[in-house]
């Protein structure tokens, strides 16, 4: 890695970061959870307001930016709330991120907030006015015919399926705010309840409450800011019978080659740790291998292997990833920025990358209705 | 009186639009998905959309089916709001048509219930009581 006169980054840098616990918090409301979040990233950065802040929601009623920002004394800035689904905290990232870059606004908040467990009793439906909604497609059904597109073309196992929960689970034992780590087997996994055949229940991200933040700035070359290398967002294109591939793969293929362009990173080999978007098992298989981390057909593997696990080549969602930290939908995309924020300055106790020097976050989501994805953000980040 | 008819329609309308994909039985006694082809790059859609969704080119209406091929499949294991489970789910490629979600038309009980395999032929059965677009596999 170059040290001196040092061309990367884009001018802008996170200054700071924070998050809420994650997990069944129905107790406490958004203005709490955000509160959490807010104040560590405020302490972080060393600051006290911002000028404007962009907040990421899928299910929050409308106003709640607004209310939950005033209970803490935010007001009177631009406030402006994005929906994108799972990629709704990162895309509040990345507008946030173009607001500093384009000198907009000096000093921006990018939030992410969530509480699921008082909407939804299980798994997530798309709306009624979706077809695949109207038709009863819970989301683990959806994912779980890329699974089994997989299985069929043998291009992953059953037992890697359920290797990718081994790890992050265990990856989770180390990370104190995540919903619930464990060690568990790839026996246990596999014989846990059947959600949607083949996966189960241990293959599924639970149903979490949480909130995210980070604060972004000018980049000042501070001991402790990481350096924004490059940011990329795209909304799918169709998806249907003549798409090669299995649903949200071509999204994060493409939007990884625009960030990774951004960026000026060659390859994402170059890549020290990453969060990637693992709501199910298949999802971190097929996204590593849209990433071009692994070759196709090789995400399974590098799960089992342990290439992917911290210790091995390019440790893969170190904080247990949305299946173990939990994914409260508008605050998973921040929560991932906060992540390999700690790991690139070298904050990340117990689940600690060595020397990790650049980080990739990948959020992707949406339902199908012949678009691959709603949304994806990529985003390379740099250690100080 | 023009107050009462206006607290009247302040009452929410339930959506009325299906936005599944339409199935019309033919003379010939079989079902087809009516959607559109686009004029330009040929691009098929279950929808009645106004443009293509690949080339934003002009469309014309088509249909597809009545047979098709399964992509993938799954067993949805857990409630979803009004359906019971266990139900069989697949994504099924019409032939020279679109991909369909349907719902496999089978006896289906929670010790028995599989998903058609990947590959096997289909054909579009009526829809359910309540609209969903059903296939039943073919011997
Ligand atoms: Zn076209």
């Amino acid at each position: 890695m170059s040290t001196g006169n040092r061309t990367t980054g884009d001018g802008v840098a996170v200054h700071g970061v924070g998050t809420s616990h994650f997990g069944r918090q129905p107790e406490r409301d958004l203005v709490a959870l955000a509160w959490d979040a807010v104040r560590e990233a405020f302490t972080d950065a060393g600051v006290e307001e911002v000028d404007a802040a962009w907040v990421g929601t899928v299910f929050g009623p409308a106003g709640v930016a607004q209310r939950v920002l005033r209970a803490m004394g935010i007001t009177g800035i631009p406030v402006v709330t994005v929906e994108n689904a799972c990629a709704s905290g990162t895309t509040a990232f990345a507008e946030a991120h173009e607001a500093v870059r384009t000198g907009r606004y000096g000093r921006v908040l990018a939030l992410g907030i969530e509480q699921m467990t008082t909407a939804f009793a299980g798994a997530i439906t798309p709306e009624d006015t979706d077809p695949e909604g109207r038709s009863g497609l819970a989301l683990p059904a959806l994912y779980a015919m890329a699974a089994a597109r997989y299985l069929h073309l043998g291009a992953a196992t059953r037992e890697q399926l359920a290797a990718v929960s081994v790890k992050n689970h265990a990856h989770a034992l180390h990370n104190p705010r995540a919903q619930y780590g464990g060690r568990h087997t790839v026996e246990e996994v596999l014989s846990s309840r059947m959600i949607a055949d083949p996966l189960t229940l241990l293959q599924c991200c639970p149903t979490s409450d949480g909130a995210a933040a980070a604060v972004l700035g000018p980049a000042t070359g501070g001991a402790r800011e990481v350096a924004v290398r490059g940011v990329a967002m795209r909304s799918g294109a169709p998806w249907n019978h003549t798409s090669q591939h299995v649903w949200g793969h071509d999204i994060v293929r493409d939007t990884a080659a625009d960030a990774l362009a951004a960026a000026g990173v060659h390859a994402v080999s170059d890549v020290d740790v990453l969060e990637v978007h693992d709501a199910f098992t298949i999802g971190e298989i097929v996204t590593t291998e849209a990433l071009g981390l692994v070759a196709p057909g090789g995400g399974g593997e590098a799960a089992a292997s342990g290439r992917t696990a911290l210790g091995g080549a390019h440790p893969v969602n170190p904080s247990g990833g949305l299946l173990s930290r939990g994914h409260p939908l508008g605050a998973t995309g921040l929560a991932q920025i906060a992540e390999i924020t700690w790991q690139l300055r070298g904050e990340a106790g117990a689940r600690q990358v060595d020397g990790a020097r650049i980080g990739l976050v990948e959020t992707m989501g949406g339902g199908v209705s012949v678009l691959d994805g709603n949304a994806c953000v990529v985003a390379l980040l740099e250690a100080p | 009186m023009a107050v009462v008819d206006h607290l009247e329609d302040s009452v929410p309308h339930p959506i009325t639009v299906d936005p599944r994909p339409q199935v019309e039985r033919g003379p010939d006694g079989l079902r087809r998905v009516t959607g559109r082809r686009c004029r330009s790059c040929g691009e098929v859609a279950a929808y009645t959309w106004p443009r293509c969704p690949s080339c934003r080119d002009a469309v014309e209406q088509a249909s597809f089916g009545p047979d098709g091929t399964v992509w993938s499949a799954t067993v949805v294991r857990i409630p979803v709001p009004g359906r019971t489970p266990p139900y069989a789910l697949a994504y099924v490629d019409l032939d020279d048509g679109p991909r369909v979600l349907a719902h496999v038309r089978a006896p289906v009980d929670a010790a028995t219930a599989t998903a058609p395999a990947i590959g096997s032929r289909v054909r579009l059965a009526a829809c359910s009581a309540d609209g969903d677009i059903q296939v039943e596999v073919l011997a």
